[in-house]
């Protein structure tokens, strides 16, 4: 999938990513804040928090590739949406 | 305090009601709660039904009006509507904004996945090879470890191997609950969320099969019971689910739209070509989809007046001088001609001349707002018992087979909203109330 903005770019790749740096006791409190919930890193919480805020002033949407645009149009009619 | 949404695609009250006494799971959560009658939005669509439910906006707030849009008034801007068309905020949304976290499975409408705080596997109609379908990515790793492959669907639906077509609607429920017993128990949740597709690919294909009042009933079918038991099977899943949840957990069971016997279709570009509002450079030899006619420039646009799109239900767009690129339809004639294409469609008679009881709507007059660019009418063909074909080459209008291959359901106006505990509440409810609902449930009166 060709998703446009580095936000939904594949983390496997090392090369898409960077490194923030921040004061450690805010780490460590945040290090707090993500025990016990459903991030398993500073790192996730961090960066779902960066993207809603980015979100809501940019939005940079994901999109599909014209490949899987004809995939789901093609599913669609044999579906019977169409 | 917890909340598990369970959806299932489809299911309609009176088919329910008829089989509630072979579910014990669901008969359980009607004895202890309530049964209701769950209005859809219009069109009754899995998309947008239920992001309408998850965001309180109807199709004209959200600018969604179907699966597919236009994206401009160009003559083949027809835009799928993914995640990215949703922009109001979801229940999820609000209750992230809480400090809560959701858990999304197979929601209509979530595909390309968008951060959530939780975790989200994206839903129909997300590409059957998706590999990005998960919100955080790392989540499809987890989803390999636990259950192998997640099927989003039925891979081959328009078939006639009923049997083989049976299993895999089975195979792919299976797959998605056996996924959701994890989520639930392996991810921290305050709310739950899923959809399954089973049961409306099981009416499309096994609805004559089931409903003695159908007209394509057989008494004597090999398949007259895969219904109910595929409904038994479902409800089995959902108690193995159910049963999985923390103590205490609230449940509401709902479905986007209801089913009902199809009866035939139209053939809506016919009909126009017939009545003189669609003019072709060239009648097609065989039965052509309107795209390709209009894409092989075999539309002559000098002289129409309106073109048709098919599906469920039917959708027509006006040719007007000024708004598309060679309108014809003057800017000051355009309601005159729109109220005569409603007031013909509306009396268009099935083909023994008796009413088929067509209801066409006007979008201004449907929805509280008309974002994006709305089909100048929706028309419900015999009120959704006929569907809408957009082929053109048939030589007539009224049809009795599907053009996207065999199909006895369609689509009906209210689906079912079953709660534990109790609602207290009217025997039916709107489907753009369900989100003010679950918010209720967790103590947060936002709106909006």
């Amino acid at each position: 999938m060709n998703l446009s903005s580095a936000v939904y770019s594949d983390w496997s790749m090392p090369s898409d990513r960077v490194t923030l740096k921040i004061p450690r006791p805010l780490y460590e409190r945040l290090r707090r804040v993500v025990e016990d919930t459903g991030y398993r890193s500073v790192n996730e919480f961090v960066v779902h928090v960066l993207r809603d805020l980015v979100a809501e002033t940019e939005g940079d949407p994901p999109t599909l590739t014209a490949r899987e645009v004809e995939i789901v149009r093609r599913r669609l009619r044999r579906l019977g949406y169409l | 305090m917890r909340l598990a949404l369970i959806g299932l695609d489809g299911v309609d009250p009176g088919a329910l009601a008829q089989l509630l006494p072979d579910l014990p799971t669901l008969a359980g959560i009607v004895r202890g709660g309530s049964f209701l009658r769950l209005r859809s939005v219009d069109p009754p669509i899995t998309v947008p039904a239920w992001m309408c439910m998850m965001t309180g906006k109807d199709p004209g707030e959200l600018g969604v009006y179907g699966f597919r849009n236009r994206a401009d008034h160009s003559y083949t801007g027809l835009a799928l509507a993914t995640s990215a068309r949703f922009t109001a905020p979801a229940v999820w949304d609000i209750l992230g904004r809480h400090g809560l976290f959701s858990v999304l499975l197979g929601i209509p409408g979530t595909y390309p996945p968008k951060p959530v705080r939780g975790r989200l596997v994206s839903g129909f109609p997300a590409p059957e090879a998706a590999t990005d379908y998960t919100y955080p990515t790392s989540l499809a790793d987890d989803i390999r470890r636990w259950i192998g492959s997640y099927a989003f669907d039925v891979r081959e639906f328009r078939t006639e191997d009923k049997a083989g077509l049976l299993d895999q609607v089975r195979t792919a429920t299976a797959n998605r609950f056996a996924l959701a017993r994890r989520m639930v128990a392996e991810l921290r949740w305050d709310f739950f969320a899923m959809v399954e597709m089973g049961p409306d690919r099981v009416h499309h294909v096994f609805w004559a099969d089931h409903d003695p009042t159908h007209p394509k009933h057989d008494p004597g079918s090999a398949f007259r019971d895969a219904l109910r038991d595929y409904y038994r099977f479902l409800d089995h899943k959902l108690g193995e689910l159910l049963a999985g949840l923390p103590a205490g957990t609230q449940v509401l069971v709902a479905s986007d739209h209801g089913a009902q016997p199809m009866l035939g279709g139209i053939a809506v570009n016919e009909w126009l070509l017939q009545e003189g509002y669609l003019a072709l450079h060239e009648y097609p030899e065989r039965p052509t989809r309107i795209e390709a006619l209009i894409r092989e420039g075999v539309v002559d646009w000098s002289r129409t007046i309106a073109w048709g799109e098919g599906g469920y239900y039917g959708r027509v767009f006006l040719n007007v001088a000024g708004r598309e690129p060679a309108g014809v339809v003057p800017p000051g004639r355009y309601e005159e001609v729109r109220a005569e294409l409603a007031e013909r469609l509306t009396a268009l008679p099935d083909e023994h001349g008796c009413p088929l009881g067509t209801r066409v709507l006007y979008p201004e007059r449907t929805y509280r707002a008309v974002r994006g660019i709305p089909p100048d009418l929706i028309v419900y063909f015999g009120d959704l018992a006929w569907r809408s074909l957009g082929t053109v080459g048939w030589n007539r209008i009224h049809l009795h087979a599907n053009d996207t291959g065999p199909d006895d359901a369609n689509h009906a106006p209210c689906g079912i909203l079953i709660a534990e505990p109790r609602l207290d509440l009217e025997e039916e409810y709107g489907i753009l109330h369900v989100k003010d609902l679950i918010l209720s449930r967790f103590g947060i009166e936002e709106r909006g």
